[in-house]
């Protein structure tokens, strides 16, 4: 029995890993596009509790969890078309719009679910998708392959952004504009153009990410159903440095503490929760205390451009 | 052109503002400057606000008290007046607002919540005509009323329930902080699993939060892959945990602070119900008889303010002899024959 039991244990423990990992991958993503891009978007959480709230309420209504997804992006894609012509076109300061946009969704999610849901209520949401061939296989194939399919979608984005990024002209310019936007400015490509497609596809990634957490995870929405995952993200960005892996790397790490922390005190093993619910930012911390190299953030990140004025 | 992009932005702020303001406040509560006129027109009316961590629609505790105060209004036939903030999870926030409602004159100030407790014992000396109640809590004032769920108590034969039907022998308990409320319901819950025998193990996971509804959702799976099929737990991001129950048929969700078998018909099957209606007609009543406060009211079996909601959908899945068992607990500890310690 025990044998059975642990391997148990093991499979739970890294698929409910996985899980946790989706969202913060998703969201983390999108912000890493945004900064590369040279703008600092604190309004993921917002962006996220908006599609949170849209991928619900079209799943609810139309019953359609795909429908929903859509929805969400399209939510997430017009929240970050707000920042952008916040912090790119009036050029105000990004910090605190973030922070209004954050606050912004926050209210607006509540509100619209106040007056358009009948207090909670299920949807179908999204049922998970067993890969054929991989999902059969034994431990590996629960683990990694018997999903819903916005877990593969954001695994496999890992690599296709990092290509985006460091194999495409696109990825170049934006890397560039996050640099020095002059110089991409003076080749004659559009900073302000880069920067509105970086921060809505950026918006995109966060407001699938929340849809994430109610199409998907809880089939169900509520007041500030994030519940911080959008700060959390956004330290992820810092802690991958900017990159693709880094940042699978960090949700990983962040998300893997916090399933085996909820195994321990599941199974009742002896240890203080308070010190348990720390664990994966205790994790996470460390691991950025001791990984060293030198940290190459986009120098123009938060700078606002305008041309003809040295940044 | 500096200056309209400056005047284009300030007008966002302001937007974002305004509808932060609004969605903020939205539900029952009024704007401030209808609350004062009504003050002046009509000064005999009792007028009621009520703090809530979360949202009037939480189905959990602050639901509970929301449909309790709004079902007195009602009854009232307009001698109530009801204003409710929502959302003031922060004790800082719930401070602001309780200090507005007591210099706009309101009479009976509820604070719903354990983590209001330092904030009104700080203002209500400063209004002494004023009404205060919080809880759950014990310490009152001159003009504090602290009401005190004994949730032990149906936590105790929720959990004779649970081990009495539990076929894996595994029960799990979502908790979220290990304070207050939770600490009474989850001994609770435990020593009636204990009592039930026939060795059943209670294993309980805490989110670290009351408002982790994802992550009362994922701890609730844990518990199911680890074997548990009967599951429960307090605060409103139980919400999510029933959720995740209701997603594996054949496991149950057993809940407290309101009936919320209407969250998941075929999860819930018994649930714990505070009678706040009780607990604020008495404080009604002594308000009139002149006693504005002092006192610590408990909600418990024997005093009718505490009850056991059975969900009608999944009652006759309760085999009788389980079910006399937990009525025969329920009745001992209304009569006090029967002690819940908590160490």
């Amino acid at each position: 029995m025990t044998e059975g039991l642990e391997q148990g244990i093991l499979i739970g423990m890294i698929a409910t890993g996985i899980r946790l990992a989706t969202p913060y991958l998703l969201a983390a993503l999108g912000e890493m596009l945004s900064q590369r891009s040279g703008v600092f978007n604190l309004g993921l959480e917002g962006i996220m509790l908006m599609g949170a709230f849209s991928g619900f309420y079209i799943t609810y209504v139309s019953q359609s969890p795909l429908l929903g997804l859509l929805a969400a992006i399209v939510t997430g894609g017009l929240m970050g078309m707000l920042m952008a012509f916040v912090s790119v076109t009036l050029q105000a300061e990004q910090g605190i719009s973030g922070i209004g946009l954050s606050m912004l969704g926050w209210g607006l999610s509540g509100l619209f679910f106040r007056l358009y849901v009948d207090g909670i209520q299920s949807i179908a949401g999204l049922k998970a998708w067993k890969i054929p061939g991989l999902g059969d296989i034994p431990i590996i194939g629960p683990m990694f392959f018997s999903h819903h399919f916005i877990v593969y979608f954001a695994f496999l984005l890992v690599p296709l952004l990092w290509f985006v990024l460091f194999r495409t002209t696109w990825g170049l310019s934006v890397r560039a504009v996050g640099m020095t936007p002059q110089a991409v400015d003076t080749m004659g490509v559009s900073v302000s153009g880069l920067r509105y497609q970086c921060l809505i596809l950026g918006g995109m990634l966060a407001g699938l990410a929340g849809a994430t957490l109610t199409v998907a995870n809880t089939h169900m929405f509520a007041d500030n159903i994030t519940a911080g995952r959008g700060f959390i993200a956004i330290a992820l960005v810092y802690f991958g440095r900017w990159s693709p892996w880094g940042i699978l790397a960090g949700s990983l790490l962040f998300s893997m503490a916090d399933s085996f922390q909820l195994w321990v005190q599941v199974l009742g093993i002896n240890f203080p929760y308070e010190m348990a619910v720390m664990l994966p930012y205790i994790v996470t911390i460390i691991a950025l205390m001791i990984s060293f190299g030198r940290v190459w953030p986009p120098a123009a990140l938060g700078k606002p451009y305008e041309r003809g004025v040295r940044g | 052109m500096k200056n309209l992009k400056k005047q284009i932005l300030l007008l966002i702020a302001m937007l974002l503002t305004a509808s932060l303001l609004l969605a903020g406040c939205g539900g029952d509560s009024k704007p401030a400057p209808a609350k004062t006129e009504a003050l002046k027109a009509q000064s005999n009316k009792i007028k009621i606000a009520l703090v809530l961590p979360s949202t009037v629609d939480d189905m959990a505790w602050a639901q509970s008290m929301y449909e309790a105060v709004k079902k007195i209004q009602t009854d009232s036939k307009g001698e109530i007046e009801l204003a409710v903030s929502e959302r003031m999870g922060k004790p800082v926030d719930a401070g602001a607002a309780i200090r507005q409602y007591a210099t706009q004159g309101f009479d009976i100030i509820i604070a719903h919540g354990a983590q209001y407790q330092s904030v009104v014992k700080e203002i209500a000396p400063e209004f002494p005509k004023i009404t205060f109640a919080y809880g759950t809590g014990f310490q009152t004032g001159p003009n504090i009323f602290a009401y005190d769920p004994q949730a032990q108590e149906g936590a105790y034969v929720m959990g004779i329930l649970a081990a009495k039907m539990s076929k894996s022998k595994i029960v799990g308990i979502v908790g979220p902080v290990e304070a207050g409320d939770a600490i009474k319901y989850n001994k609770g819950f435990m020593q009636g699993v204990a009592a039930a025998g026939g060795d059943v193990k209670t294993r309980i996971a805490y989110t670290g939060s009351f408002n982790e509804i994802v992550k009362a959702g994922e701890i609730a799976k844990t518990h199911m892959d680890a074997g548990a099929d009967f599951l429960t737990g307090s605060s409103q991001q139980a919400v999510g945990a029933i959720k995740a129950v209701a997603g594996k048929p054949g496991t149950y969700w057993l809940s407290t602070d309101m009936d919320q078998s209407k969250v998941s018909p075929d999860a819930v099957l018994a649930s714990q119900v505070y009678n706040w209606e009780k607990v604020l007609g008495k404080i009604l009543e002594l308000r009139k008889k002149g006693t504005l406060g002092g006192q610590h009211l408990t909600l418990s079996f024997a005093d009718g303010m505490l009850e056991l909601k059975y969900n009608p959908k999944l009652e006759a899945k309760i085999p009788a002899d389980v079910k006399a068992a937990v009525e025969k607990a329920k009745k001992d500890i209304a009569a006090g024959t029967l002690k819940i310690e908590l160490k």
